[in-house]
């Protein structure tokens, strides 16, 4: 009875150890996340006044109505296919390499994986002015296919431009999520594969590719929530010129003034990633 | 079936190696092969680990390609094709289930590649299932499986298939003892059932001499020896071998004639005639223990190879005594059955050890 008892007075302490442990993060996480989003939601239901200030009275939904508006509509479905393409890029181009690292010897292998994290050690604006001078018309790649007798690229403030700069920024999300469910893959089942007469491409659809899915949705959510809500890099190399979620947004704080419309945006914007997140690691968990 | 064994071998090994090397870099894993499996048979690769056996299994299946030599599968040159091409399936090390698919999905995955008419799939899929006695279990992933379920999941996904020849890779290392002895005995009584060729690659001497009809004795990538279990036990002819399969002594001598040895200490003994190594060379005499005798001084038969010794010491086994005799030039082991009958000795005495000129083979050094 009192082992009993030592033991619950034990296992209470601990689990206080625990929670004090976590204590800072989740304090950090309530103040700077989930405090901001309420103020998010709160606003979404005021009320935008004549002299463009907010009122926080009159709640209502006129800015949810709003986003079934066409422009608003146009700007999701211009973002969405812009962050889709990006992801299906960077998981075409990424697949192979996390392959091939995975591959390899520890020495190379760790080499390339720090190859892949070093743009993170320049300042992310700075990488996109240095985009802005690669894909300038005149500029380094530009004369590159002159000389080669291409004739000129003019790229930059293009949605490819826009692409290419989504891509080279969100690739590592990509590489490094593949790079795990590749490593754990047991490469006894691609051979098993191969000898129970499955080809090459067989082997990979059936046996490679659904066993690395968890790295593949990884990759492809890492990659596309960013995308989805890019806005510098739109704004650098695209030149601002088709509006994109992230910088409807911004305007609709800091131009049009109408907080409530870029609140609600924002948060369902939000909402939708979170959900699609949640569904997807309590669906993963059930494959591992 | 009724062929001449001989001609059977002949006309249709169902595997055929011939100078068969393997390189990694610059390490020779497998050296100059040369193998004959016949048709039906269980056949056993034995050999310590990093011998070379798994990789030459590996090359039968087509997981790795020769470096050099020619292999055939029922008199089909096979080297270069890869292993969806060859009509061999393999049972891995640990299984090699796939982990997202059901059993029944295991076991159809083969003749879903190959595009077999369904309805015919799931028949064989049913099949195959309850060969391996796992009815009922179609639906379970491989996670839910106990290790000798999972082994034999892993069977009827290849047999499924009726490749000519079926390849294990140390199939039974993963289990634990007792559930390894019923496997055994399941594995053979499977093989006969379904007539296979059989070819399996172990370390365990005692699961090669139980199971197989042949084993091929391999180390450092090279093939010693090639027999039955009765062969490779009574008639060694490298050391390794010897050594490998059971206990052994070994004698030092010099081959003198055909089937005289010259021991290290001098004395003549006659031996089993040999074959295998030029008169003049370098041998050793391959004495196994309990087919040494033991008495006391003095007391061995006339007409046999005795030698003389003191009890050094001795260890009791249960149904034998170990008798471990010092010579002034080596040691030898003697075990002796342990009956009523038989007189014990004690360390310390005085010794003779004897044998029958049949009971030695005449191995390499």
């Amino acid at each position: 009875m009192s082992v009993g008892i030592a033991e619950a007075k034990r296992e209470r302490s601990e689990r206080r150890r625990g929670f004090l442990l976590a204590l800072p993060s989740f304090a950090y996480m309530v103040l700077f996340f989930a405090v901001p989003l309420i103020i998010v939601l709160v606003y979404s239901f005021a009320t935008r006044t004549s002299t463009g200030s907010t009122a926080l009275s009159d709640w209502n939904l006129d800015a949810y109505r709003k986003l079934g508006e066409p422009i608003v509509r146009n700007v999701v479905v211009r973002s969405v296919i812009l962050a889709l393409v990006t992801t299906v890029i960077c998981l075409v181009v990424a697949y192979p390499f996390a392959w091939f690292c995975a591959h390899q010897r520890p020495t190379i292998r760790n080499l390339l994986l720090i190859a892949v994290m070093i743009p993170f050690w320049t300042n992310f604006l700075v990488r996109n002015y240095a985009w802005r001078i690669l894909l300038s018309n005149g500029g380094p790649i530009s004369s590159f296919t002159e000389a080669i007798g291409l004739g000129e690229t003019n790229i930059l403030f293009t949605k490819t431009a826009v692409v290419i700069g989504l891509v080279y920024a969100y690739l590592p999300f990509m590489i490094l999520p593949l790079y795990a469910s590749i490593d754990r893959l047991d490469r006894r089942l691609i051979e098993a594969g191969r000898d129970l007469y499955g080809s090459g491409s067989q082997t990979f659809r059936r046996i490679v590719l659904p066993l690395t899915m968890p790295g593949v949705i990884a990759g492809s959510i890492l990659v596309f929530v960013p995308s989805m809500g890019a806005y510098v890099t739109p704004e650098l190399l695209g030149g601002g010129k088709e509006t994109l979620l992230g910088s409807y947004i911004v305007t609709q704080f800091l131009t049009a003034r109408n907080w409530p419309v870029g609140a609600s945006l924002s948060f369902v914007l939000m909402a939708v990633m979170l959900v699609s997140t949640i569904v997807y690691f309590r669906s993963g968990g059930k494959n591992l | 079936m009724n062929e001449p064994l001989g001609l059977q071998q002949q006309m249709s090994a169902a595997v055929s190696l011939r100078g068969i090397s393997k390189l990694f870099d610059d390490v020779t894993a497998v050296d100059n092969v040369d193998l004959d499996i016949a048709d039906g048979e269980f056949f056993a690769l034995l050999g310590p680990s990093g011998c070379g056996k798994t990789t030459t299994l590996r090359m039968i299946a087509g997981l790795e390609l020769p470096s050099a030599g020619s292999l055939q599968i029922f008199g089909e040159e096979v080297g270069s094709l890869p292993p969806n091409k060859r009509p061999v399936n393999t049972v891995f090390q640990n299984y090699a289930l796939f982990p997202h698919m059901s059993v029944a999905d295991n076991v159809a995955f083969g003749l879903r590649m190959r595009k077999v008419p369904k309805s015919e799939i799931s028949t064989r899929v049913q099949e195959a299932i309850s060969l391996v006695r796992m009815t009922g279990m179609e639906g379970r992933r491989p996670n839910q499986l106990s290790g000798g379920q999972q082994q034999r999941v892993a069977l009827a996904r290849a047999l499924v298939n009726r490749p000519k020849v079926l390849l294990l890779d140390e199939p039974l290392a993963a289990l634990d003892l007792k559930l390894r002895q019923e496997m055994q005995f399941e594995l053979k009584q499977l093989q006969r059932e379904v007539g296979i060729t059989f070819v399996f690659v172990t370390h365990d001497q005692e699961e090669a001499l139980a199971l197989s009809d042949r084993i091929g004795v391999m180390n450092d990538g090279r093939l010693l020896q090639v027999g039955t279990p009765e062969e490779m036990y009574d008639a060694p002819v490298d050391r390794f071998v010897a050594d490998f399969i059971g206990r052994s002594n070994f004698l030092k001598g010099v081959l003198e004639s055909s089937d005289v040895v010259c021991l290290s200490n001098g004395q003549r003994i006659n031996v089993p005639v040999v074959a295998t190594v030029a008169v003049g060379d370098d041998v050793q005499v391959s004495l196994r223990p309990e087919r040494v005798m033991i008495c006391q001084l003095d007391a061995a038969p006339s007409g046999v190879a005795k030698l003389s010794g003191v009890v050094d010491t001795e260890t009791f086994l249960g149904n034998s005594v170990v008798y471990r005799v010092a010579l002034d030039w080596m040691t030898i082991e003697v075990e002796t059955d342990h009956r009523p009958d038989v007189a014990r000795h004690a360390v310390g005495e005085q010794v003779d050890v004897w044998w029958r000129d049949d009971a030695v083979a005449v191995v390499k050094p």
